[in-house]
C-alpha cells in the first residue's frame, strides 16, 4: 500500500508541470501533460521515430530530394513491400528493404506502446482493460502486415506505407480474394464497425442529454446510480424495451468494437489459405441474389 | 418495471402533450414499451413495410428456396427500373413494392425519431438522442430520396435486401471511377474507424476503474493514466461530446460523399486534377 501511495503522490507532483490549452475551455479538459516517459515510452518513441524516418527518407529518395515535389506527391508516395519474387526473404533497400525495416520497427513500437499502456494502467491502480482492447487492434494489424503475408509466403501481400497505397491495397485485396463484400467475416466486421458508430452516437447523446444531472460522472454512477442515469435508462427502456446500466453500456461498447476488430482480422487471415474466392463461397452457400440454391443447375452459372 | 420506474411514469403522465401537434394521445405503456401517438405510427408503418418485404422476398420470390434463412439473406425488392423516372408507378414489375416499402420505412424512421423526442421530453432530458437518430435517418433520406430526386430516377436508390444492397454498394464504388478517391468518403471512413477507436477507448477506460471506489480509485486515476501515456485527458463531459460529434460527422460526411456522386462529380480520380495545377508548383 505504501508504494501505491508513493505512486499517486508522484503523479500529483508531476501535475505541477502541466500547461493549458485555453481554446478548449468550456468544451473539454484543458490540461496538457505531464507526459510519462519511462523506459517503454522511450523504446516506443525511438522505434516509431525510426519508422517515420525510414518512410520519409524513402519518399525523399523517390522524388530526388526535391522538397516541393515531396509535398506535391506526398499523398501518392509509398514505401512498397518487396515484389513477390522475394517471398519472405530480405530484399535490397530500394526493392522493399525500406518497407521491411519500417514495418519491423513499426511492429516493435506498437508492442512497446502496448507494454507502456499496460504498465501505466497498473501504476495508476486501474485494470488493464485499455491495453487488452488495444491488443485486439494489434491482432488486426498483425493479421494484415504479418500473419497473412507469412501464410501466403510473400511480404508483397501487405500494404505499402503511403496514404494512397493503403487504399490501393484495400481495393486490390478485396478483388484478389473474390470481393470482400461476400466475405462473411468482413460482413461481421463491418456490422461491428457500423455498430460502433451507432453505439457511440447513442451513448454520447444519452449522456449529453442528462449532464445537468451529472450522469457523465460515470465512475460514481457505476458505483451508485442516481437520477440522471435512471432517466437515461428509462429513455431506452421506453423506446426499445431494453436498457443497459452505467457499467454495462461500456461492456457492450468494448464487445462490439472487439467483435469488429477480431472478425476483421479473421477475415484477412482466412483469405487465401481457407477461402481463395469469397464470391465462390457465397455461391456455394446459395446467398448470391438472383441465383438458385446449390443442388439445382443454375448454381453452375454462379461458380467460375 | 425497474425499482425507480413508477415515480418517473407518474411524472411522465403529468407532462404536457406534443407542443406542435397538441397530442397527449395514447400515453400508455405495454410492458416495458411506451406507446404514444408516434409509437403507434411507427408500429403500424413498420409492420406494413416489413410485412410486404417478407411477403415479397421470403414467400413470393420466384427464385426462393426451401430455406427461409437463405431467402432472407439473398432475397430483395429491386429498385424501380430507370424508365420509371420519378413517377409513382403502380406496376409491380417496375418497382411499385420498392416505393411502398420505402415510404413505409421512411415514415417509420421519422416516427421513431419523434417518439424518442416525445420520451426525452417526458423524462426532462435534452434532445440529443432524437437529434443523433435524425442524423442516421438523414443518411437513409439522402441515399433513397434526395439523391434519386436530384438525378431524376428512383432507380438510383438501393435494392432492399441483405446481399442485394452489398452488390449495389460494390458496384456503386466503381461507378464514379473509384470511391477510394472520394475525399469525403475518406473522411467518413476515417471517422468510422475513429468511432471504433473512441468507443473502445471509452468503454475500456470506464471498465478499468468501475467498482474500485473501495480501493480509492476515482476518475482522478483515469486522468493521471491518460496524462501519463497520451499527455491529455479529455474529461468526463468532453469524451461524450467527442463521441457524439465523431459519430454524427461520420454520417454527415458520408451523406456528402454520396450526394455529390453523379450530381456534381462523375469521376473521383479526375476530381483531383486541380492538385497538380495549383499555382504554388505550377512550374514543375
Amino acid at each position: 500500500m505504501a508504494s501505491e501511495i508513493t505512486r499517486v503522490e508522484s503523479a500529483d507532483w508531476r501535475i505541477n508541470r502541466r500547461f493549458y490549452l485555453k481554446f478548449l475551455e468550456g468544451l473539454a479538459d484543458t490540461q496538457i501533460g505531464p507526459l510519462y516517459v519511462g523506459v517503454w515510452g522511450i523504446f516506443a518513441l525511438v522505434f516509431f521515430a525510426i519508422t517515420v524516418f525510414v518512410i520519409l527518407f524513402g519518399y525523399l529518395q523517390q522524388v530526388g530530394y526535391n522538397p516541393i515535389l515531396f509535398v506535391r506527391e506526398f499523398p501518392v508516395l509509398s514505401v512498397e513491400p518487396p515484389p513477390p519474387s522475394y517471398g519472405l526473404k530480405l530484399a535490397p533497400l530500394a526493392e522493399g528493404g525500406y518497407w521491411q525495416i519500417a514495418t519491423f520497427f513499426l511492429t516493435l513500437s506498437i508492442v512497446f506502446w502496448l507494454i507502456r499502456i499496460w504498465s501505466r494502467a497498473i501504476a495508476n491502480r486501474l485494470r488493464p482493460t485499455v491495453p487488452i482492447v488495444f491488443s485486439a487492434a494489434i491482432f488486426l494489424y498483425a493479421a494484415i502486415y504479418i500473419i497473412h503475408p507469412i501464410s501466403m509466403g510473400a511480404w508483397n501481400e501487405a500494404p505499402g506505407h503511403g496514404l494512397r497505397a493503403q487504399l490501393v491495397w484495400a481495393n486490390a485485396f478485396s478483388i484478389k480474394y473474390g470481393n470482400f463484400y461476400y466475405n462473411p467475416f468482413h460482413m461481421v466486421s463491418i456490422f461491428g464497425l457500423l455498430g460502433s458508430c451507432l453505439l457511440l452516437a447513442m451513448h454520447g447523446a444519452t449522456i449529453l442529454a442528462v449532464t445537468r444531472l451529472n450522469a457523465h460522472r460515470e465512475i460514481d454512477e457505476a458505483e451508485n446510480s442516481t437520477e440522471g442515469t435512471h432517466r437515461a435508462q428509462l429513455l431506452w427502456r421506453w423506446v426499445m424495451g431494453f436498457n443497459a446500466t452505467a457499467t454495462s453500456i461500456h461492456t457492450w461498447a468494448i464487445a462490439i468494437a472487439v467483435v469488429s476488430m477480431v472478425a476483421g482480422a479473421l477475415g484477412v487471415i482466412f483469405s487465401g489459405p481457407v477461402e481463395p474466392d469469397w464470391f465462390q463461397w457465397a455461391c456455394r452457400a446459395g446467398i448470391v441474389p438472383g441465383v438458385i440454391q446449390p443442388g439445382t443447375t443454375n448454381v453452375a452459372a454462379c461458380l467460375r | 418495471m425497474l425499482s425507480f420506474e413508477a415515480k418517473y411514469r407518474r411524472e411522465a403522465m403529468d407532462a404536457p402533450g406534443m407542443p406542435l401537434l397538441g397530442l397527449g394521445l395514447l400515453k400508455f405503456w405495454v410492458g416495458r414499451f411506451y406507446i404514444g401517438f408516434w409509437g403507434l405510427v411507427a408500429l403500424l408503418f413498420g409492420l406494413i413495410g416489413a410485412g410486404i418485404w417478407f411477403w415479397r422476398v421470403v414467400i413470393l420470390d420466384a427464385t426462393r428456396t426451401g430455406n427461409p434463412l437463405i431467402n432472407f439473406v439473398r432475397g430483395q425488392i429491386e429498385a424501380p427500373s430507370p424508365d420509371v423516372g420519378l413517377s409513382l408507378t403502380t406496376d409491380p414489375s417496375k418497382g411499385l413494392w420498392w416505393l411502398v416499402v420505402m415510404f413505409c420505412a421512411t415514415v417509420t424512421f421519422i416516427a421513431w425519431m419523434m417518439r424518442q423526442a416525445d420520451i426525452s421530453r417526458m423524462l426532462k432530458m435534452g434532445y440529443q438522442v432524437p437529434i443523433a437518430f435524425g442524423v442516421a435517418v438523414s443518411a437513409w433520406v439522402t441515399i433513397q430520396i434526395v439523391r434519386p430526386i436530384l438525378l431524376g430516377h428512383w432507380s438510383e436508390g438501393f435494392p432492399l435486401g441483405v446481399m442485394a444492397h452489398l452488390d449495389w454498394l460494390s458496384v456503386f464504388g466503381y461507378r464514379f471511377f473509384n470511391f477510394y478517391y472520394n475525399p469525403f468518403h475518406a473522411l467518413g471512413i476515417a471517422l468510422l474507424f475513429g468511432s471504433g477507436l473512441v468507443l473502445s477507448l471509452h468503454g475500456a477506460t470506464i471498465l478499468s476503474a468501475a467498482g474500485k471506489k473501495k480501493e480509492g480509485v476515482t476518475e482522478h486515476n483515469i486522468n493521471v493514466f491518460y496524462w501519463d501515456f497520451l499527455g491529455y485527458s479529455i474529461g468526463e463531459i468532453g469524451i461524450h461530446r467527442l463521441a457524439f460529434w465523431t459519430a454524427l460527422m461520420c454520417v454527415l460526411l458520408s451523406n456528402l460523399c454520396l450526394v455529390l456522386s453523379g450530381t456534381l462529380v462523375q469521376d473521383w480520380s479526375a476530381f483531383w486534377n486541380f492538385w497538380n495545377k495549383l499555382p504554388f508548383w505550377s512550374g514543375f
